[in-house]
């Protein structure tokens, strides 16, 4: 039972070929380019959806953190859609795979604070001690910043990986559980399968708040360091 | 757990990191922020037909004879 509930995670390939290539560009394809002034209705929506997100998440930076708006823009959708995208029946996530939110999450949080330690070093530094501590609770207060430094890329690749996996996991969950009891009892199965409906109403908002979470702790390492 | 099962890693950050730093910038970069009207571009797309080097009035569909 185990072997089956997990291999909806395992990394697809068809016949040995890695097709998880195609699975993760997919969602590049739904953003269609055009050259135009004014466009169809779908490139519109899309252009007013992400104006509308850029001035949410850039209007705290500075001008040298405004440099990083296009690839928080390409994170954040990316992010979203394939998370939309995985809560069609049968498809890949690739946001479940640790090793892609490591490699998505250990980038941008080194990236940010490289640029904090080589344009103001004092002032990152200066992020080490908080203000007003005793002089006896400096050595071990430094450390636990150091740690809470560089746990940043890990918190952020596992809250990802573990609440987009967990929601799927329980939607597999209530699912098998809704078809088993269709023969049992059909009015628990009809209480379960509501509880279906408000987990992947559930699941609708989890996917679009968890992209906007990591976008938005992107943007604080980069506030924090620009 | 498969999520930890190393083997794929390498081809999974790979394709992500084509996607996201690749495709996706690209198709983002190409829509239009801007929200001064005035300050669109403006260029006139030149047409790279061989045989329109030259609109005459025989081209009209209302000055051909009638058929």
């Amino acid at each position: 039972m185990n072997e089956n509930l997990f291999t909806s995670f395992s990394t697809p390939t068809l016949m040995g070929l890695p097709i998880i290539i195609m699975i993760i560009a997919f969602p590049a394809l739904l953003y269609p380019t055009s050259n135009r002034l004014i466009s169809n209705r779908i490139r519109t929506l899309q252009q007013y959806l992400i104006n509308l997100i850029l001035k949410q998440m850039m209007a705290i930076h500075s001008p040298k953190g405004r440099t990083w708006s296009l690839m928080l823009m390409s994170l954040i959708i990316f992010i979203a859609s394939t998370n939309l995208l995985g809560l069609l029946p049968h498809t890949f996530t690739p946001t479940t795979q640790l090793s892609i939110n490591l490699g998505l999450a250990i980038p941008l949080w080194a990236g940010a604070v490289i640029l904090g330690f080589r344009y103001k070093f004092k002032t990152s530094v200066s992020h080490f001690l908080p203000q007003g501590t005793p002089i006896l609770l400096i050595p071990m207060l430094i450390i636990i910043e150091t740690i809470s430094l560089f746990i940043q890329p890990m918190a952020l690749a596992v809250r990802l990986t573990a609440n987009i996996t967990a929601g799927h996991l329980l939607m597999h969950l209530i699912g098998a559980a809704t078809l088993a009891l269709f023969s049992i009892s059909t009015s628990t199965a009809l209480i379960t399968f509501i509880i279906l409906l408000l987990l992947t109403i559930l699941e609708f908002a989890v996917a679009l708040i968890q992209a906007y979470v990591f976008t938005l702790l992107v943007s604080l390492y980069l506030h924090d360091n620009t | 757990m498969p999520q930890l099962d190393t083997s794929p890693w390498l081809i999974s950050i790979l394709s992500m990191m084509f996607t996201l730093y690749l495709l996706m910038p690209i198709k983002i970069s190409k829509i239009l922020i801007n929200n001064d009207i005035n300050c669109y571009p403006s260029e006139i797309t030149k047409s790279t037909n061989p045989w329109n080097n030259k609109w005459t009035k025989i081209y009209l569909p209302h000055s051909l004879p009638l058929h």
